[in-house]
């Protein structure tokens, strides 16, 4: 997972150098664009895991762990929620685009349902890793570490 | 329920949510989430995932990664180093010098990347224990770090303004030019405020001894080199760029690479650099990214209700208050927001709703743009809850305690809030320089 995280940069990093040094074209800004959304909607799932996430400190950085997780195990339903209403567009809207060949309205016309396709997976691997920290989270009211 | 009652219930229920310490993102979104379905039932369903499509086209988003990145590499490969060694050497023999010199560091650092994170990790790895150990008093030199570290969001390339300028839709290349005279102005102001107080003080921070004031021109001129790199790295990117040779992703890229570069040669690009600089790069923009994202489907449902002219009524026909009131009360509600919210999320959750604002009472956006970031910095920098303090607190050593660390900014506050004013009455400090470029 984590040195495909890296290929995604280096795609991102070429892409944008090629531009610099070729001839400019059509297909490099939005091939660059796919590149980052796929980086960090694949990347978010990490992200998650790591904890690198920004979080409202003032009351939550003072609280105990356990406090913490209480808190979490509830307020991470929203999360759950939203990423779960996400990912519902998102299978919407590819289902859509594979259904009647959606393009991007520029001038290189990429098919938009592989970027999509992507979105949804990485959408789908951020619900299963949200659900993950609200099983560990119980998990650590029970008094156990995963 | 009328609109504007559905916005502040939004909004406040967003706050609520805030409290508990559940990730930003998930409670922006989240809130969004429940209130499109409930607004629109099913057909509110799309309206999360439309904001990602949206947020494809943003393409200046592609320079996030490549400023994280920059400014990652410039702290974890330590090249800073030289460059502080450089103002040690020159600064050096003057009361206050090396503070001085610090604050010189920042600028330069600034120059490099577009968060001021970096620029603190380097300050208070790098510049702190030295000038600790040369008797230089922890309050003010906590004080002076913090302060640099600001500067980073206002000298281009800042990634706060390209957030703003996709916001405001505003151009880049003018926000960041209007950024450099305000910058420099405000580092001038800190080092203006150092000399003196050390003038009159000298015990804050001494001089330094004869045996550094031995070392031969020939070795003083070679360090200058050192100055030169960080020079190079912003010619590098912001010459083709106003220039118009490239667009601002393009010039992102090549500054990316020449960071990348410069640090391969010096030969400090080791694996494991590479590893925590690519590996902090992809955190630091997926928490971005997903904030960005979220925000964007909450400013959606915002713009849907018509709940920015709601508030503008508000402000201006129900309460009849004057332009330069509603401004100052903003940069107010700014600090107050500070205290408990990164910049990013405050800027994503709060611009959407402000910039119309500013536009309809006929205030010039860029210039807002460069009001709002030092507004934002002197929040970051505030007790009780600054962002920064904390920061401070896990970078510095254990000799300086969150007292110290709150009472330092003091004095450095104040002056970033006579910059401040001096912005805010003179507009012309950040407008002349864009107009200047831009009307060749």
């Amino acid at each position: 997972m984590m040195y495909g995280l890296f290929v995604i940069f280096g795609v991102l990093l070429w892409s944008s150098i090629s531009k610099t040094f070729f001839l400019p074209s059509l297909w490099t800004l939005e091939i660059a664009q796919f590149a980052m959304v796929a980086y960090y909607i694949l990347g978010g799932p990490f992200s998650l895991q790591i904890g690198a996430n920004v979080r409202m400190d003032l009351f939550y950085g003072g609280w105990t762990d356990r406090k913490k997780a209480w808190f979490d195990a509830f307020s991470i339903l929203l999360l759950i929620f939203y990423l779960g209403v996400l990912l519902y567009g998102a299978i919407d809207s590819t289902t859509y685009s594979l259904q009647y060949n959606e393009r991007s309205p520029t001038a290189w016309r990429p098919l938009l349902w592989p970027i999509k396709i992507i979105m949804c997976v990485g959408i789908f691997l951020m619900l299963l890793q949200a659900i993950s920290e609200f099983f560990k989270d119980i998990a650590k009211l029970k008094g156990k570490e995963i | 329920m009328s609109y504007e009652m559905i916005a502040i219930m939004m909004f406040s229920s967003m706050m609520l949510m805030l409290m508990t310490g559940q990730r930003v993102f998930g409670v922006i979104g989240g809130v969004a989430a429940v209130a499109s379905l409930a607004l629109w039932g099913t057909g509110g369903s799309d309206l999360p995932f439309s904001a990602a499509m949206k947020l494809m086209k943003w393409y200046p988003l592609l320079t996030l990664p490549m400023f994280i990145f920059m400014g990652y590499v410039l702290s974890e490969s330590k090249l800073a180093d030289d460059l502080y060694r450089m103002f040690h050497v020159w600064m050096g023999p003057v009361n206050g010098g090396l503070a001085i010199g610090t604050i010189g560091l920042m600028v330069l650092i600034s120059a490099m990347n577009g968060l001021s994170v970096a620029g603190m990790a380097i300050g208070a790895t790098i510049a702190l224990p030295e000038l600790l150990r040369r008797n230089y008093d922890k309050r003010m030199i906590t004080g002076v770090i913090q302060a640099g570290s600001s500067l980073g969001i206002l000298v281009p390339p800042s990634v706060v303004l390209v957030l703003y300028a996709m916001i405001a839709r505003q151009p880049v290349g003018q926000l960041w030019l209007a950024g450099v005279i305000p910058g420099l102005m405000m580092a001038g102001l800190f080092i203006l405020y150092i000399y003196i107080r050390c003038k009159l003080q000298p015990q804050l921070g001494p001089a330094l001894g004869d045996e550094h004031r031995n070392i031969s021109m020939s070795e003083k001129l070679r360090l200058l080199n050192a100055g030169l790199l960080p020079l190079g790295i912003f010619a590098v990117m912001m010459v083709p760029f106003v220039n118009g040779w490239t667009s601002l992703v393009e010039s992102s890229a090549i500054g990316a690479l020449a960071a990348l570069l410069t640090a391969v040669f010096k030969g400090r690009m080791t694996k494991q650099v590479f590893e925590t600089t690519i590996r902090q790069t992809l955190a630091i923009t997926c928490m971005f990214m997903w904030i960005i994202l979220a925000a964007m489907g909450f400013g959606a449902i915002f713009d849907g209700l018509g709940a920015v002219r709601a508030i503008d009524d508000l402000f201006t026909e129900q309460l009849g208050l004057n332009p330069w009131v509603i401004l100052i009360l903003m940069q107010l509600s700014f600090l107050v927001m500070g205290t408990f919210l990164d910049d990013t999320a405050m800027l994503v959750i709060v611009a959407p709703l402000y910039v119309p604002l500013v536009r309809h009472l006929g205030f010039d956006l860029i210039w807002y743009g460069v009001l709002y970031t030092i507004t934002t910095q002197i929040a970051y920098m505030t007790p009780p809850f600054g962002y920064n303090l904390f920061l401070m607190r896990a970078m510095a050593p254990p000799e300086i305690g969150v007292r110290d660390i709150y009472v330092s900014i003091v004095p450095f506050v104040l002056v970033m809030i006579i910059a401040l004013a001096l912005i805010l009455f003179f507009p012309q400090i950040a407008l002349w320089l864009p107009n200047y470029i831009y009307q060749k």
